[in-house]
């Protein structure tokens, strides 16, 4: 497979669009209107011959087991093909704006139905010789970089056939490039929205080169009634530092699939931190590979589904090099026939020695309605390490909301209080200040409604 | 007169009557003890007057100022300035005792009355909490006074605090909620001597003209620390005897024992 796939990279030539595959010679016309290097398209008419090939999760399937796609049929989506333009911040929608100024970054770029429509801050960035910009851009600009990186190694093109599906159809996208030694102070900021009804395909790559240091949150909102099928690949050479923030907001109605991978080289740090909040359905698989000494590895994540979401989340740290640490914390509070799904797995490769890997997971059940499902799994294959797993769940007791109405809160303050306190764990250990903040309020939200 | 009035209560939970017929009246500037052994009732009636949940009332009355209390709501009833210390107070994780104070202060003092209004209008909720800066003084001058280490306040909530400081913490929180009336429910029990000091200082500190407490023990030792006005003992769901402060010494002779003698076997044991 990967044989093919290099000759997809290596192929120059534009194909020859024909009426055979009406999907097909519609991405191919959007991608050329991009204006994308021609190499793209070869590699998104291989990716999609790849994900017609490929099978759809079937009912056996360990992964999909809990969570059904029954009622996504993902081309029954629209595309936007035009090219609305940039507009300046005063254009954007009043959400946009706020979503942009909450806080500070070093640049942010902002997205509207899969094509960039805002940008600020990139300039500065560039004289450093960083790079963050559209992929679509990137393809002409930065061909060899791609080419080495996007979807190859670390979220390969055939993973699974919603990742080959996302290399042939992606629309929205950010190349970031820290080079060696570079810091980064301020977090780059990545806003997602997308319209109602349309198939949504968020690509974030992040390569990070030696003793890089850099901060990323990308910002998913909308997609009423659509279908958002992302992939993020974090690079991470030797010695560098990576925050990365995924903050899912969509609307209730939409269909989320996400792909999370980060590859890790010897000492290097990295600090995920994945929310969930919206979206009608989400199976999220976040991969850690730690694959040389000394790399120091924390997945967190927070989730509250209410009202009938179905949120899922797959984890795996995957230990390759000996002296790594891995942390993972999800904690989730369910409410209003929510339902949650969480699996993970540990790995350790026989190479892997005095390995420190820890995985928890946290439920709260708001009321008995809401169902968590919490399946841990550890496959250890080195003798020398230190690796734990657990899973909780709990409902808000009677006697916590008791003892605090006693103190004057009212019971809606109460509630808040311990969902909120539930969270901490997670929250404390968000990098940057003004994200805790607006998590806070999406929990008071959630809390309320 | 500002007076807290229990009047013939009877509760039960879960089936089983466990108050069956309690009178008694709490007054500003008066201490009241209620001694009694384990099982008779005593953190039950602690609990219905603040309104817990799963016990029902089934006959009388708990008048506050001469109004019913009892279609209140425990935050009602604390927000009116009656507060409960508890025997066993729980612990919140992630809920620092500072960020809880504060919204429990700036309720019982009215500073959110208008919160409800706010959120309506899309204003931030939380705007009219207590100022930071004046809680955060006031908070610190009554963590020095109550003698609770200032590192509490970023603590989370009785989250592995021992049981002196958590009986501590409570006393703190009844010197920031300046309730009227105080039910303290065993806040003696699981200390050591210079804990329970601590306790009983911090409690006599509070006990000015203008509050009334309920003190239940089950030891009269904490008796050596405060002097209460009165004395009743509590036996298998009623008070069976009040009297002055020698209730307790006479009670501390003779042994829970003499109680059953006098007044029956207690057939809530059973």
């Amino acid at each position: 497979m990967l044989d093919d796939h290099t000759q997809v990279l290596d192929g120059t030539s534009v194909p020859a669009v024909n009426g055979t595959d009406p999907a097909r010679d519609a991405l191919l016309a959007r991608s050329e209107a991009r204006g994308e290097g021609a190499w793209m398209r070869r590699f998104r008419e291989q990716a999609w011959a790849a994900a017609k090939a490929m099978p759809w999760p079937s009912l056996t399937d360990e992964a999909w087991r809990r969570t059904r796609l029954t009622g996504l049929d993902p081309d029954n989506f629209s595309y936007s093909p035009t090219h609305k333009g940039r507009v300046g911040e005063e254009a954007l929608s009043p959400l946009l704006q706020g979503e942009l100024n909450e806080m500070e970054s070093a640049a942010t770029l902002i997205f509207e139905d899969g094509l960039m429509r805002y940008r600020t801050g990139v300039a500065a960035l560039e004289e450093q010789g960083i790079i963050f910009k559209p992929l679509d851009l990137a393809t002409r600009e930065h061909e060899e970089l791609l080419r080495e990186y996007f979807m190859t190694r670390v979220v390969p093109v055939e993973t699974d056939v919603f990742t080959a599906r996302h290399a042939a159809l992606w629309d929205s996208g950010t190349l970031i490039h820290v080079p060696r030694n570079t810091r980064v102070e301020l977090p780059l900021q990545i806003i997602n929205w997308q319209g109602e009804g349309q198939a949504g395909h968020h690509h974030t790559l992040v390569v990070a080169e030696e003793g890089a240091e850099v901060t990323v949150m990308d910002d998913l909102l909308g997609a009423r009634r659509g279908l958002q099928n992302s992939v993020i690949e974090i690079v991470q050479e030797p010695g560098s530092q990576v925050r990365y923030m995924h903050l899912q907001d969509l609307d209730m109605s939409a269909w989320n699939l996400m792909h999370g991978r980060a590859h890790l080289e010897r000492d290097a740090d990295l600090r995920w931190i994945q929310v969930s909040w919206g979206s009608m359905l989400t199976k999220a698989f976040l991969d850690l590979v730690l694959r040389g000494p000394g790399g120091h590895a924390d997945l967190l994540g927070i989730y509250f589904p209410t009202g009938r979401q179905h949120i899922d989340h797959q984890t795996l740290q995957l230990h390759e090099a000996p002296h790594c640490f891995s942390d993972l914390l999800f904690n989730g509070a369910l409410k209003d026939r929510a339902r949650s799904v969480y699996m993970g797995s540990i790995r350790v490769t026989p190479e892997a020695q005095q390995t420190d890997a820890f995985q928890r997971n946290g439920n709260l059940l708001l009321d008995s309605s809401t169902r968590a499902d919490s399946i841990p799994g550890l496959e250890i294959e080195a003798n020398d390490v230190r690796c734990t797993h657990a899973a909780t769940a709990a409902q808000v007791e009677d006697e916590y909301v008791f003892y605090l109405m006693a103190r004057g809160l009212s019971r809606p303050q109460a509630e808040r209080l311990i969902v909120q306190g539930f969270f901490q764990a997670v929250l404390e250990r968000v990098p940057v200040e003004s994200v805790v903040h607006k998590l806070e309020q999406v929990i008071e939200r959630k809390i309320g409604g | 007169m500002s007076q807290l009035e229990i009047r013939d209560l009877h509760a039960r939970v879960e089936g089983q009557d466990i108050l069956r017929g309690v009178s008694i009246t709490l007054r500003p500037g008066e201490i009241h003890a209620m001694m009694g052994r384990n099982g008779s009732g005593k953190s039950t009636l602690a609990y219905v007057i603040a309104g817990h949940p799963h016990y029902e009332v089934t006959e009388g009355d708990i008048l506050l100022d001469g109004e019913s209390i009892l279609e209140m709501e425990p935050n009602e009833r604390c927000q009116a300035g009656i507060f409960l210390a508890f025997q066993y107070p729980v612990s919140v994780p992630g809920v620092s005792v500072a960020n809880f104070l504060r919204t429990a202060v700036s309720n019982v003092r009215g500073f959110t009355k208008e919160a409800h209004l706010a959120s309506q209008e899309g204003g931030v909720v939380g705007s009219h909490l207590m100022p930071m800066r004046k809680f955060r003084r006031e908070l610190t001058a009554k963590m020095k006074e109550f003698q609770v280490d200032s590192s509490f306040a970023r603590r989370y909530l009785n989250e592995g605090f021992s049981g002196g400081e958590k009986k501590r913490t409570e006393v703190l929180q009844m010197a920031m909620l300046e309730p009227r009336f105080s039910i303290l429910d065993e806040s003696d029990s699981g200390l050591d001597i210079d804990a329970l000091k601590v306790v009983a200082d911090g409690i006599n500190k509070l006990a000015t003209e203008d509050r009334g407490f309920l003190l239940i023990t089950h030891y009269q030792r904490i008796l050596n620390y405060i002097k209460p006005d009165y004395v009743s003992i509590f036996h298998d769901g009623r008070i069976v005897m009040t009297g002055g402060p020698e209730v307790a010494l006479e009670l501390e002779e003779k042994g829970y024992n003499w109680v059953e003698e006098q007044f029956g076997p207690a057939e809530l044991a059973a």
